[in-house]
């Protein structure tokens, strides 16, 4: 016991002795902290746009339509009369990059709900969605104008719709708005895909580095193979633990500084994406148990790749089947937030390989009876010890091996051997 | 006997697929002893001090160490080992290495520390404690192999071709650390097959080739028994019938004759003084004339002969 302990704190120690703990450290939380925000960053655009109101019509549209874009504060608009050279002077401004784009209206506009936009980018989700919005807000007024309505009636008409969505999770709803839960949910399954995947390969090249330099010859006539990689496997996992606090802190810290921009942006942009979530404790206990349950059934498999593997890029060959568990557990994810009860979801949260992240992404999107999530937890556990068992008699044989890498029939020999 | 024997094979087999690495090998290391395990190469030395170390698990036959029926890893603390294939963690420090190594093999923290610490000093290492391993030379990572060996200050020493790879400097290190852990009466067991070296090394030796014992038991009594005799012969200008003595096949063996220079090896119960008579007889003027014992390369030779160049096919893989 006392030796498993020796090699559980010479992982621990060694690793979090080197920079690249510590740079993972100050990168990890920026990095997904980059995941996280980036898509709403990009699917905001870049920027004021600078465009041009081309007015062909008798009316006060396009003004109106101005003044409301100006308002926005996503662009930045001029109103100028149609006719003459304009469409080909503006259009000839668009080409040398002083000009985003120009919107024209005509007479048409209002009668047929006709309008034309062009700009050097029109695939901007986010432009082409406001303009939509502001030119259809404007069309509408002016019909119910030209019906009599009273303008004044028209802008009380005009209040904007805010649908709030809120999941209905263990026994009621919660003030978590579906936005959250999804950013959360997309948030939980990366963290948890990156970690599993970047410490499994952690162990698989610790084991390596002892099979190479002949150190675990040394090492088994001491302590029996299955401790040596069970001490392993948890040394790598107190370090990832300690990174995760690191994490946590750091990226609390960060969110705290930055809740009031992301708060300010959001009230500018009406609807957001992604927003920042309220993490509760149970989601942490869901969190780490899964993502333990994970290393563990994962780092068991890389050790055994390492063990039957000689050089560092026989290991990167050989991993590849287990990363690709991995990774198809993480594509499922996506459809697992698209319908987070589906029989698919259910299923994909059971089965161990793709539970580790299948189940903190629907804790997270959803509501799931405990049952669930107990026979997932037990299904996992006991798919951890029958894995470990496995891989420990690949291990056993395959660190005193050298030369050619076993082919599958020889793997399931070592199994029953 | 106040202690039991350190180490007992008994009919040990190992077989790996399609060949038998150790075949029925019996031995006995007695306290104290320096004892070679010698071989050709692929001739089972590494196979048969794994299974001694645990590290394999003999397919028949019983592994005794200290007295009881049990592999290395029992008796870890008590046993120190170096295997023929050395390299220890690149990017861990000198000293941190040989705690962690320490440890492995039972002791505490602390205790470790010091040892380490003591050695480093004792073979010129001291300033490198805190430096990782990948910046110290091969031949100083060879020191620091050999101080994690013995760290613990064990009671049987195993060494599997303790030599090979070393530069002489190393090399007449290792001896000494060989000699003063003798002199200290711990047991040593090591393989080679560089016989000059056993020759000065070991007390008691056993030959294998081909997974099977071919001789055991002590240098001098395997030097006598095995090693007939050997007459080293030099003619002073006149040789004389001697070409007819050494024809003799009641007399001589085999002769390695130069002219001015021979080796004869005496046939089975052949009198070297009736050789020098009938040389003398003979009308050859003798410059030397001296009985020699074999060296052991040469007993090694004739033993394993010709199966010496056929067992130079594959190490077992495991």
């Amino acid at each position: 016991m006392r030796k498993i302990w020796a090699v559980v704190r010479r992982e621990f120690v060694e690793r979090v002795r080197r920079r690249w703990f510590w740079i993972m450290a100050l990168v990890g939380p920026l990095f997904f902290g980059a995941v996280f925000v980036l898509p709403s960053v990009l699917a905001r655009g870049g920027g004021v746009r600078q465009i041009v109101v081309v007015d062909g019509t008798a009316g006060p549209l396009g003004r109106r339509i101005t003044d409301s874009l100006n308002a926005t504060r996503a662009f930045d608009a001029v109103l100028v009369r149609a006719g003459g050279q304009v469409l080909d002077s503006l259009t000839t401004e668009v080409e040398e990059k002083r000009l985003s784009g120009f919107l024209i209206l005509t007479d048409a506009t209002v009668d047929s709900g006709k309008a034309e936009y062009r700009g050097s980018n029109v695939s901007g989700l986010a432009t082409v969605g406001t303009l939509r919005h502001v030119v259809g807000d404007a069309v509408s007024t002016a019909r119910l104008e030209r019906a009599g309505v009273d303008p004044r009636i028209v802008a009380e008409a005009r209040v904007p719709l805010h649908l709030a969505t809120h999941p209905i999770a263990r026994g009621g709803a919660t003030a978590q708005t579906g936005e959250q839960s999804f950013s959360l949910a997309y948030f939980m399954g990366i963290i948890l895909y990156t970690a599993i995947l970047l410490y499994g390969i952690n162990v698989m090249s610790s084991v390596l580095e002892e099979k190479t330099t002949r150190i675990v010859e040394v090492l088994v006539s001491s302590v029996r193979p299955f401790e040596l990689m069970v001490g392993k496997v948890v040394g790598v996992g107190a370090v990832s633990i300690l990174q995760f606090l690191i994490w946590g802190v750091g990226g609390r810290l960060l969110l705290a500084r930055h809740a009031s921009p992301l708060a300010g942006s959001d009230a500018a942009n009406g609807e957001e994406i992604f927003q920042v979530p309220h993490v509760s404790g149970g989601t942490l206990a869901i969190f780490m148990a899964y993502f333990l349950g994970g290393f563990f059934l994962y780092s068991a498999m890389f050790a055994a790749v390492g063990a039957i593997s000689s050089t560092e890029q026989e290991a990167r060959q050989a991993q590849q089947p287990v990363a690709w568990l991995l990774v198809l557990s993480f594509v499922s994810m996506f459809a697992l937030l698209n319908d987070p009860n589906s029989t698919l979801a259910i299923t994909l949260s059971l089965v161990p390989l793709s539970a580790p992240i299948a189940m903190p992404v629907r804790w997270a999107a959803g509501n799931i009876p405990g049952y669930e999530i107990a026979l997932s937890l037990a299904i996992l556990v006991v798919s951890i010890v029958g894995v470990t068992w496995i891989a420990a008699r690949i291990y056993r044989v395959g660190i005193l091996m050298t030369g050619k890498r076993p082919n599958l029939r020889e793997l399931v020999r070592w199994v029953r051997a | 006997m106040t202690s039991p024997t350190p180490l007992v094979l008994d009919r040990v087999s190992k077989r790996f697929a399609g060949h038998t690495a150790v075949d029925q090998l019996s031995l006995s290391v007695p306290t104290g002893v320096v004892y070679g395990l010698l071989g050709p190469n692929g001739a089972g030395k590494t196979t048969t001090i794994r299974m001694i170390m645990d590290i394999l698990q003999p397919d028949d036959g019983t592994v005794r160490l200290f007295g009881q029926p049990s592999g290395g890893r029992a008796h870890a603390e008590r046993i120190g080992y170096l295997p023929e294939e050395r390299g220890l963690y690149r990017k861990m420090r000198v000293l941190d290495v040989l705690v962690f190594l320490g440890e492995m093999k039972g002791m505490d923290r602390r205790q470790a520390r010091d040892r380490a610490g003591e050695w480093l000093e004792r073979l010129g290492l001291a300033q490198w404690a805190p430096r990782p391993i990948d910046e110290l030379s091969k031949g100083m990572q060879q020191k620091v192999q050999f101080i994690s060996t013995i760290l613990h200050n064990p009671d049987l020493v195993v060494l599997d071709e303790p030599f090979s790879g070393l530069d002489p400097v190393n090399t007449q290190a290792m001896k000494d650390i060989v000699l003063d852990l003798h002199r200290r009466g711990k047991t040593i067991l090591f393989s080679t097959h560089i016989m000059e070296q056993a020759e000065k090394l070991c007390d008691q030796l056993c030959i294998i080739a081909h997974g099977r014992k071919l001789v055991d038991g002590p240098l001098g009594e395997i030097k006598r028994t095995h090693g007939g005799h050997h007459l080293v012969i030099g003619f002073d200008g006149n040789a004389g019938g001697s070409a007819r003595v050494f024809a003799d096949k009641t007399l001589v063996n085999k002769v390695d004759n130069y002219g001015q220079y021979a080796e004869l090896e005496l046939a089975p119960g052949a009198d070297a003084q009736r050789i020098l008579s009938e040389l003398v007889a003979s009308g050859a003027r003798l410059s030397r004339f001296e009985l020699q014992e074999a060296s052991l390369h040469k007993i090694f030779i004739d033993l394993v002969g010709p199966d010496a160049r056929n067992a130079e096919g594959r190490e077992p893989h495991a």
